[in-house]
């Protein structure tokens, strides 16, 4: 994210302001205090100018009136030395090594890597910097792509590699590599009319041995369940530098209506860059709710998980379209899911020649073939 | 001999043998599992009383071989007074015998059947004889004797008779006692383990017996050892000695009392009732045979029917005071206390022994133990213990009355989970149940369950209530105690390193902690410990009191602390004044921000792991973390009734004193806002 990267110093100064605010305070002899925005459904609100769900303005103030928030101060100045560190020394590290490493901070340990992961994420909105600037690696796995596009990648000697997705790649594709940034990667040139997004590992390899991305003239990308924020960065820049549209094909449940919303809307956890991750034209392909009806899907109840999960969606502000609305009621009346791969009920070839014909005909006008 | 006597007497061998036949189901005998459990209590039970006899601290072995053909030997050894060589053969070889089929008191064997059973059926089984092997003090060998019984003649027929001398008796007890008893049987028998087995039924024993070491050992038939358990006694004080009484006209039945006047050796009514019953006055007696119209002067054997009848009814309507209740043998809290931990490995216990009462004549007192947390499985329902007069009830739980008692509970509000509030709960825990009484009613012969009372369950229950409220602030103050840790961590461990590292990376100075410190506490903690120091033998507390508000706070400090006869509070610097029995109070000079006062002192006389924990309670302004506002009320309550019982022992009674009434004053509704805050605005002027 060139655009938003920070220089060794500013991003120093910006962690150094962290402490301040606890320093300050305490010389007023008040408890050491930090202020975050809610993160949750309930503090996100669409940012007209962006396009994008951002942060609304509910804060919440983590001060050390309690023995939990007063750990939560105290790791993030353990974090905050060791992203100093880090910084001069110029190395980086995983978000799962610095868990690791918190071992040795005393009362400064974390409990729970989901714990350094939101307290990675917690500096990255009060400082305004991306952990890249923090030298923070995620170790989540990336994306991988198959069809006709060329990219350029910086190898580990330095040298842009060029790399074809069709022609220079095996059938598990082209990994996207955590840092997709113009500095580590660069878009050359495509010979596709759209890029499509696959939720499951079966679907993808399945399109890719019908050679849907040949027939369709599209690129393939596999999400690997929820996308990691490379996938969704490069998936975003891929829409944006290129002018190519994104579809989005999933399971047919309240998980995928998620995994939809972090592509096109913006995810909750990463609300604070949504403008850097989301594809707001992103188009959600399917399975719809209504596709278990009209191509008699093999399909399972709703758990009461799923139902609960749904239900949930009904209050989140990014699925208040009358679509959604309609799209997570018609589940509920259903009780059912149902997955991509149940469309193997009509023979392996139904997917690439009858059904994702037929709604990328209708929902992009596409004429497939 | 003549026919007919011989057909008698073939008749009278044959009721014995076929008694003891027909009647296996309620002697104990019915199944193999079961006879071995049977025969182990008979001669356990045995033991247990001959010591308690003697005053003697118990000490008995059992040792159990299986053998070939479903048949075990088993051996128990005690270190009791003995038994006297021309008394052997009467103990063991009849029937219905023993002074404690006629006296009224608290016992443990009550079936009359006893060793003598054992002896039987292992003859009837296997055709063995019994080895008895017997040392008394006085004597300076021990005398050996194989027993079998004539049933003809209901009595012991001996063999094999020996004197061993001391070296011998020594090498074949296993003990150092110039005193006890060794039986050796062979019996028809099957050893299992589990709920229902000697295993369990020692356990029991010795959790009812603190006083005692009972040792287990099961042997397979090429000598290994398959099960074994060792519960070592864990106090010195023996059972207090049981006294006997005579029969309460309330607790009279027709047949008992027809026998009773038919027997007498009383000539008159009159003397007949003063004589033969308890509180029976001369002017009660004359009060009695007034209301049912019989002369004074008539002969007790001569009385109708319906005089029998008149005398019964007057019985219940003239006012008669209740019987006296030192026939009973408590085991009192603190020894039940010490006879689970001895059991269970558990993190809490509480004990309640409630004061004697008396059902129709009959003087019964309910004992309750609940241990909580430690070792004990969080899953499945919490174990019950069941007992009546110390003896282990462990058949038809479901059946009996000390189970319904704890199933009418609602433990839920104290803690431990239960399905609609009914039932036997669930959760990490242990409830021990004890009814002693000088007539356990059981819901059949087989004396497994007792049956329904309602003044017993009704005494059961408050038991149970009580120990319940103690687990409930048990639970509240290990809740406060993780609450006042924390706090303590954060500002003694977080905050400090929260300054130093934001000051040493910002280059800045570092900022002084205190009043950051009252604003993140805002409050007044209470840290309490118990500790045992082992080498003064004394059980050391401390108190400490920190104000983390902004403002001077002073208070009246009051502990709870176990006193009893032989108890007291020592090295008690600060002095402090007794509030009321079992309680101490400290008036406390104000407490300035950020201050702490301690107070410290020891409590005497009591053992490792009698006391654990203090409860702290407190009078004057503003909230304690860690303690509870004393409620002036029910403390009102306590000196009421802790006078009015001073009063009654006086005149009535010498027995120890138990207070269960303190526990549950304190452990009650303490919402009631106490008055004490006056008293600080009136003399202390302290804010």
């Amino acid at each position: 994210m060139q655009d938003r990267s920070r220089s060794k110093e500013e991003t120093v100064d910006a962690l150094h302001a962290v402490a301040a605010e606890m320093h300050d305070r305490m010389m007023r002899g008040e408890p050491p205090r930090m202020t975050l925005p809610v993160r949750s459904k309930k503090n996100i609100a669409f940012d007209e100018k962006l396009n994008v769900y951002k942060y609304g303005s509910k804060k919440t103030i983590r001060d050390a009136t309690s023995l939990g928030s007063a750990h939560q101060l105290l790791r993030a100045l353990h974090v905050t030395e060791f992203m100093e560190d880090m910084i001069e020394s110029k190395k980086s590290s995983t978000l799962r090594e610095m868990y690791y490493i918190s071992e040795g901070w005393g009362y400064g340990k974390f409990g729970s890597q989901n714990e350094s992961n939101n307290l990675a994420e917690d500096l990255e909105i009060v400082t305004g910097c991306l952990r890249e600037d923090f030298k923070l690696r995620p170790e989540e796995d990336g994306a991988r792509i198959i069809g006709n596009l060329t990219f350029q990648e910086r190898n580990r000697r330095g040298e842009w590699m060029r790399i074809n997705c069709r022609d220079d790649v095996g059938d598990s594709g082209y990994g996207v590599p955590y840092n997709v940034e113009s500095e580590k990667l660069q878009l050359v040139e495509h010979d596709i009319d759209f890029m499509m997004a696959i939720e499951t590992g079966g679907m993808f390899d399945r399109l890719v041995e019908n050679g849907f991305d040949e027939l369709a003239r599209c690129g393939l990308i596999h999400l690997k369940g929820q996308p990691a924020r490379s996938t969704r960065r490069v998936m975003k820049r891929i829409n944006e530098e290129w002018g190519i549209p994104i579809v989005v094909f999933t399971d047919a449940d309240p998980w995928s209506f998620r995994i939809f919303a972090s592509i096109a809307y913006g995810a909750i956890k990463t609300a604070h860059i949504s403008e850097y991750l989301a594809t707001p034209s992103a188009v959600y392909l399917g399975i719809e709710s209504g596709d278990i009806e009209a191509y008699d899907l093999p399909s399972d109840e709703l758990t009461s998980r799923d139902i609960e999960a749904l239900k949930a969606e009904k209050s989140d502000p990014r699925f208040q379209s009358q679509e959604w609305i309609d799209q997570i009621d018609l589940m509920l009346d259903l009780g059912k899911k149902a997955e991509q791969q149940s469309l193997a009920k009509y023979g392996l070839d139904f997917v690439t020649d009858t059904y994702l014909p037929e709604k990328l005909q209708q929902k992009l006008g596409l004429v497939i073939g | 001999m003549d026919k007919a006597q011989r057909i008698a007497n073939k008749q009278k061998q044959i009721s014995i043998s076929e008694f003891f036949e027909k009647n296996k189901h309620f002697l104990g005998f019915d199944t193999h599992q079961r006879a071995i459990i049977t025969a182990v209590k008979e001669a356990v039970d045995n033991s247990l009383d001959a010591c308690e006899e003697g005053r003697i601290l118990p000490e008995i072995h059992v040792d159990i071989k299986r053998l070939d053909g479903d048949r075990l030997e088993l051996v128990t050894q005690d270190n009791g007074p003995g038994i006297p060589r021309d008394s052997i053969a009467n103990v063991f070889g009849k029937f219905l015998l023993g002074s404690r089929f006629h006296a009224i008191r608290q016992t443990r064997g009550q079936q009359g059947i006893g060793i003598t059973g054992v002896v039987m059926y292992a003859q009837l089984t296997t055709g063995s004889t019994t080895t008895v092997l017997s040392k008394i003090e006085t004597e300076s060998t021990a005398v050996r004797v194989d027993l079998a019984l004539d049933t003809k003649n209901n009595r012991a027929l001996r063999s094999n008779e020996d004197r061993l001398p001391l070296e011998e008796w020594f090498e074949e007890s296993g003990m150092e006692s110039l005193h006890g008893l060794r039986i050796k049987t062979v019996m028809a028998a099957k050893y299992q383990r589990g709920r229902q087995s000697v295993h369990q039924y020692l356990r029991m024993t010795s959790i009812v017996n603190p006083h005692a070491t009972i040792r287990l050992r099961v042997f397979g038939k090429d000598g290994e050892i398959i099960d074994e358990g060792e519960w070592i006694r864990t106090t010195k004080i023996l059972p207090r000695p049981v006294v006997e009484i005579r029969p309460h006209p309330h607790g009279m039945q027709f047949g008992t009392l027809q026998r009773m006047l038919k027997n007498t050796k009383e000539r008159n009514v009159r003397s007949f009732l003063r004589k033969e019953f308890e509180k029976v006055s001369p002017l009660v007696s004359k009060k009695i045979l007034e209301h049912a119209e019989i002369d004074e002067k008539r002969r007790p054997s001569g009385l109708s029917v319906e005089g029998i009848q008149n005398l019964l009814s007057a019985f219940m309507t003239v006012k008669i005071q209740a019987p006296p209740t030192d026939c009973l043998s408590p085991i009192e809290d603190l020894l039940i206390k010490k006879g689970l931990e001895k059991a269970i490995d558990s993190r809490y216990a509480a004990t309640v022994t409630r004061t004697p009462t008396v059902s129709q004549g009959n003087p019964f007192q309910v004992e309750v133990g609940l241990v909580f947390g430690g070792d004990l499985p969080s899953d499945g329902s919490v174990e019950v213990l069941r007992f009546a007069n110390r003896v282990p009830l462990m058949y038809q739980q479901g059946g009996c009355l000390l189970t319904k008692g704890i199933e009418s509970i609602d433990w839920r509000r104290y803690g431990l989970e239960q399905t609609g509030g009914k039932g036997v709960p669930k959760g990490p825990a242990a409830i021990l149940v004890h009814l002693a009484s000088t007539n356990v009613q059981f819901t059949s012969e087989a004396k497994e369950a007792v049956s329904e009372n309602e003044e017993v369950i009704d005494e059961l229950r408050r038991a149970l209530f009580e120990v319940g409220r103690g687990l409930q602030g048990h639970r509240k103050r290990i809740g406060q105690r993780e609450k006042s840790r924390e706090k303590f961590d954060l500002i003694n461990k977080i905050l400090p390193e929260i300054a130093s590292k934001s000051s040493s990376m910002l280059g800045r100075p570092e900022p002084d902690l205190s009043p950051i410190i009252t604003k993140i506490m805002n409050a007044v903690f209470c840290e309490e410990g118990v500790i045992w120091d082992s080498k003064e033998k004394l059980a050391r507390c401390s108190i400490k009191i920190y104000n983390y508000t902004a403002r001077a706070r002073a208070y009246t400090i009051i502990v709870k602390w176990p006193e009893r006869d032989g108890v007291a509070l020592v090295e008690n610097e600060r002095g402090g004044r007794k509030e009321t029995r079992g309680l101490w109070a400290w008036r406390l000079d104000a407490i300035n921000p950020g201050g702490m006062t301690e107070i410290s002192f020891a409590v005497n006389g009591l053992s490792n792991g009698d006391w654990k924990e203090a409860e702290v309670f407190y009078r004057g302004n503003g909230e304690i973390i860690g303690s509870e506002r004393i409620d002036e009320s029910l403390l009102e309550e306590i000196r009421k009734q802790e006078g009015l019982k001073g009063v009654v022992e006086e005149f009535v009674d010498e027995s120890p004193v138990q207070s269960p009434m303190i526990e549950e004053a304190l452990e009650g509704d303490s919402s009631v806002v106490a008055d004490g805050e006056k008293e600080w605005r009136s003399d202390g002027k302290l804010f």
